[in-house]
């Protein structure tokens, strides 16, 4: 279960029972570390990170007996294995990042019978690679589309694990940053890759204007701040008399609102703190590497002032609708995957692999003054949501490590694991995280196993 | 202890999956004669939803009570009312709407981090601008306080509280916010009502819709939505917003749990501007008319589509709705077979009809020709366009469309392991009509896409923009006949009129009225509430207004079972 500090409202559940709460509560040391924590954070650490892009890789013989009639080659597996492998040609857009990669994975996990459709490769496929765990049963509808996860996605099982940042939590637990806007349905868990549990999402910035606010544009008058962090103590005790008349399912979603209420009170705190390597406010971009080239550079400057050290960037959305017409391809992605048309869904995944590019070029020019870059110390687990999106196939499920997690990944390998459980991905980033992890994955996806050469 | 909306969703789903062909097994349960009807309506025709009359209590069965955040729209129109206009957009979570609906991604779903920020921020800089402001700050406040203490600024938390929270203030929660003014009126007294103001903001008794219940005093194994509740319950789904005083005076003086009370607020409530722009909310997500904002065509392919054409088709269905709704006030399920649209300049070249008068901005009523391919909702651009891909149709989308939308049928999902591809359309010598029907041919998929695909090749004369059409991009002659359970049909055109008198519709509106007012799918046990529902409106001509009326009226909008656990 996710671990918090002690939390401002475990103190106020107490006070609460008088008929008022005192204001003024202090914000104290000990529940959130020293106040230079931030600085601390900035310094040291592994940076843990999730990239996603849509729709797979183009079909070929490994994603079934179908794929392989179509007779088309396969070019997203490196023909060698081990280190230092020759990048296959999807692969050649990210020559030079040192980027591992693990092929022949696949979810392990169960597919219930009822209700009927949990097998879809978008859903499974998605909820697998996120959560290492199936969609939930309960209230999935595949007619409608609804789905919804049964925990969090990898990154904010970081973000919320004791291991991770231990005391010294930055001013953002984490990120969740996107790019595409474009939607297969309105319904949030298709816009979102970072979940808290189920029916509980975070849905992308997308917006560099947005972004720049929300880590650059921080109140200065601390007098105010304190104001406004003193008044929602008055909001957390009309949150806690709320929730304690209510049922469970309610109540589980005002207690989380109250954590996040506890949550800003604590980022306000840390907001006076300014990152002196601040960008000027930035412009934006409808192409989608100009403006992956912009949300990464501000993410990069962030990483770098220690605002945080977990994120997930959504380059396409599940199933996304993109058009790519830069590329000549007439059709939304999902159309076109299903429609067949393979050249088609080589160039968009090229062309997803070259902003896969673009943003780690951003983490690579953030040097500091020691000479390492943020690449030295990032581990970002890039994936997609099933292997191909023809048949929606769930073999061969793409997933790249980029980054040396401070020398816990092995750079530029290739491991092949035929048949290999999907979660072994997530156990690999969590023991390069230094979170302790006998197993991970749920539901048939669990596994103790690691990628042995990629995890140094 | 309550569960959640997914389980009720699961029984409901699981009762409403009947069967590809078979509706969900309550055909002819409702007939549009209302007999099944409890008391079987009054089959009058004037504002007479329930005469004043006490509908019997205890004969249904209320489902669950929910905690809807407010959506974007109520909580911009909350602010609104009790702050006043003009004030500064800010950035709030987008909702969600599993099964369409706004409220029930609302009663469902848990707010983000970053969403609860946006709330502290938009609370932060909203209070800002209307206490930063001596004119305006004074005229929400009503008075000018001299001191945090003083009777103005003490009151004004009482009676701010109360508009905010929709129900006065407990002692515990006045002492609270007074206690706000006190500490933190610096530098002056202004300050503490602002961030007083700015608090009540974020607090979750304005953020959600605490509509919980009291024990009913006739049976106390269920609960009975309070006064103050009811006035919330109306408010929101009449006028898509908080409660004015009226509403909560009235709630205070003992009325709103009665009938005759609440027809008589309903009306007051429906004659106000605010109902015609709550009614199109429900419309607009009921239709799913949110997708026409993510529709895009190739320049090239479409030199007709642009931004405003797609608002345009929005803009038109709009105007249909408020012409059934309100300047009409007639049988709804008509909107499906209407020959009298309204058109802007784009819209009537689009459909290549003469409309005098119309521009850009301009919309005029116009008759569709009687020899024209047009007739009915699903002839008109914003149906054709979103359900359809940026290169060609998707009769499978529209049939679809057709079955979940507009007759609250069931398409059941592929078994596992199916074959979705559809062979692309280039050089392949076949329509897409002939492409599709594999499907209708594969064991497969047949069960579903003969379900589905039959009604939506009726479609065909219509492009991915809605234009009429009688050959395909590939030069292949269109053929849009098709198939409505069992009756051969030349196009869509032929279809309104079966739509119109359809049984299904008339319980489909019903059915997804009740999942926006409840924010959740129906129960097992709310089936019979849809039946008298249906009924009542059968009886009263179909007209939505009159819908509304017994809805707020009903014994299933009226009472909560009580929480599980109980």
């Amino acid at each position: 279960m996710v671990w918090r500090p002690i939390s401002r409202r475990t103190l106020l559940r107490g006070a609460a029972a008088g008929t008022t709460v005192g204001l003024g509560l202090p914000v104290l040391e000990a529940m959130y570390g020293p106040r230079d924590a931030l600085a601390d954070a900035g310094d040291a650490g592994p940076i843990f990170g999730v990239f996603f892009w849509a729709n797979g890789t183009p079909w070929h013989a490994g994603h079934g007996s179908e794929q392989a009639a179509a007779g088309q080659p396969d070019l997203w597996t490196p023909a060698a294995t081990g280190p230092g492998y020759a990048p296959s040609q999807l692969l050649l857009p990210l020559d030079g990042h040192q980027v591992s990669i693990a092929t022949g994975l696949e979810p392990h996990t169960e597919i219930p019978d009822s209700p009927a459709g949990q097998g879809d490769g978008h859903m499974r496929g998605f909820m697998v690679a996120l959560t290492a765990d199936r969609p939930r049963s309960e209230g999935y509808d595949h007619p409608s589309h609804t789905l919804t996860a049964l925990r969090p996605s990898l990154d904010q099982y970081v973000a919320d694990h004791e291991d991770f940042y231990g005391g010294a939590i930055p001013r953002f637990r984490s990120l969740v940053l996107g790019v595409s806007e474009a939607r297969f349905h309105d319904y949030g868990h298709w816009n979102a890759i970072s979940y808290n549990g189920p029916d509980s999402t975070n849905l992308p910035v997308s917006d560099p204007g947005q972004l720049y606010e929300l880590l650059f544009d921080v109140p200065d008058d601390a007098v105010a701040v304190s104001r406004r962090v003193n008044l929602l103590d008055a909001v957390l005790a009309d949150a806690n008399e709320l929730s304690a008349r209510l049922g469970a399912a309610d109540k589980i979603r005002i207690e989380a609102h109250l954590d996040h209420i506890a949550e800003i009170q604590r980022r306000l705190d840390l907001s006076v703190a300014v990152c002196e390597n601040a960008p000027t406010p930035p412009g934006t971009s409808d192409d989608l590497i100009a403006r992956t080239q912009i949300m990464a550079e501000l993410l990069a400057v962030g990483l770098s002032c220690g605002l945080t050290r977990v994120f997930s960037f959504m380059l396409t959305s599940p199933a996304t609708t993109h058009v790519f017409s830069n590329l000549g391809v007439p059709d939304g992605m999902h159309k076109t995957c299903h429609d067949g048309h393979w050249d088609r869904v080589r160039a968009i995944t090229d062309y997803q692999m070259q902003a896969f590019r673009v943003f780690l070029d951003q983490m690579a020019a953030v040097v500091d003054p020691m000479g390492n870059s943020l690449m030295q110390r990032l581990c970002i687990f890039a994936t997609s949501e099933y292997g191909e999106g023809w048949k929606h196939g769930n073999k061969e499920h793409p997933v790249l490590f980029a980054g040396q997690a401070c020398g816990a990944i092995n750079p530029g390998v290739h491991e092949r694991v035929p048949d290999g459980n999907l979660s072994m991905a997530h156990v690999t980033a969590l023991r390069a995280l230094g979170i302790t992890t006998p197993s991970y994955g749920f539901n048939g996806g669990e596994t103790t196993e690691h990628l042995a050469q990629i995890l140094a | 202890m309550r569960r959640g909306l997914w389980t009720t969703s699961v029984g409901a789903c699981a009762l409403l999956a009947m069967a590809c062909g078979g509706a969900n097994g309550r055909d002819g349960d409702a007939g549009a004669d209302g007999t099944t009807s409890a008391d079987g309506g009054d089959g009058g025709d004037g504002d007479d939803a329930d005469d004043g009359g006490e509908d019997p209590v205890g004969v249904f069965d209320p489902g669950v009570a929910t905690l809807p955040r407010l959506t974007y729209t109520q909580y911009r129109n909350a602010l609104q009312d009790l702050l006043g206009e003009g004030l500064p957009p800010t950035l709030v979570e987008a909702d969600t709407n599993p099964y369409l609906f706004f409220n029930i991604g609302n009663a469902s779903t848990t707010l983000s981090e970053l969403g609860t920020q946006q709330y502290e921020e938009a609370a932060d800089e909203i209070t800002h601008f209307v206490f930063d402001d001596p004119v305006r700050r004074l005229e929400v406040v009503g008075c000018a306080p001299a001191s945090p203490t003083d009777a103005c600024a003490q009151g004004f938390v009482a009676t701010f509280g109360r508009r905010a929270f929709r129900r006065p203030l407990t002692p515990t929660e006045l002492a609270r916010w007074q206690q706000v003014v006190v500490d933190l009126s610096d530098p002056d007294v202004w300050e503490g009502l602002r961030l007083t103001v700015a608090g009540m903001l974020q607090s979750p008794n304005f953020l959600y819709r605490v509509e919980l219940g009291e024990p009913d005093p006739e049976d106390p194994t269920r609960r009975r939505f309070t006064a103050y509740e009811m006035a919330s319950r109306l408010s929101f789904l009449l006028w898509n917003t908080t409660p004015d005083d009226t509403l909560l005076d009235a709630a205070e003086a003992g009325e709103l749990l009665d009938a005759g009370s609440l027809v008589a607020h309903a009306e007051r409530l429906l004659a106000d501007p605010r109902a015609r722009q709550a009614v199109q909310d429900f419309f607009a997500q009921y239709f799913d008319l949110g997708r026409l904002a993510w529709v895009s065509r190739d320049p090239v392919e479409y030199p007709e589509f642009s931004p405003t054409l797609v608002a345009a088709m929005r803009t038109e269905v709009q105007l249909l709705v408020d012409d059934f709704v309100f300047r009409r006030d007639t049988d709804v399920r008509e909107i499906f077979g209407t020959t009298r649209t309204f058109v802007n300049d784009e819209l009537a070249a689009l459909y290549e009809v003469d409309a005098p008068g119309a521009s850009p901005i301009a919309f005029v009523p116009v008759d569709l020709p009687a020899d024209g391919p047009r007739a009915g909702l699903l002839t008109l651009g914003a149906f054709l366009t979103m359900n359809a891909h940026e290169s060609e149709t998707s009769p499978t989308l529209r049939g679809k469309y057709l079955r979940e939308r507009v007759l609250c049928q069931t398409v059941p999902p592929p078994p596992p392991n199916v074959d979705t591809d559809i062979v692309p359309g280039e050089n392949t010598g076949k329509t897409l009509r002939e492409r599709l029907e594999q499907h209708m041919t594969d064991p497969a998929c047949a069960s579903c896409h003969t379900f589905i695909d039959p009604p939506g090749f009726l479609f065909e004369s219509y492009d991915s923009l809605g234009r009429f059409r009688t050959e395909d991009g590939n030069g292949y002659p269109i053929d849009a006949s098709g198939d409505f359970d069992g009756a051969p049909l030349a196009g869509a055109k032929d279809l309104a009129p079966l739509l119109v008198e359809h049984e299904r519709v008339g319980l489909c509106v019903t059915t997804q009225l009740l999942r926006h007012a409840q924010g959740r799918l129906e129960t097992e046990a709310e089936l019979d509430i849809l039946d008298d529902l249906d009924a009542k409106f059968a009886a009263d001509g179909y007209r939505f207004r009159q819908l509304l009326l017994h809805l707020v009226t009903h014994e299933g909008f009226r009472y909560a079972a009580a929480p599980e656990g109980e």
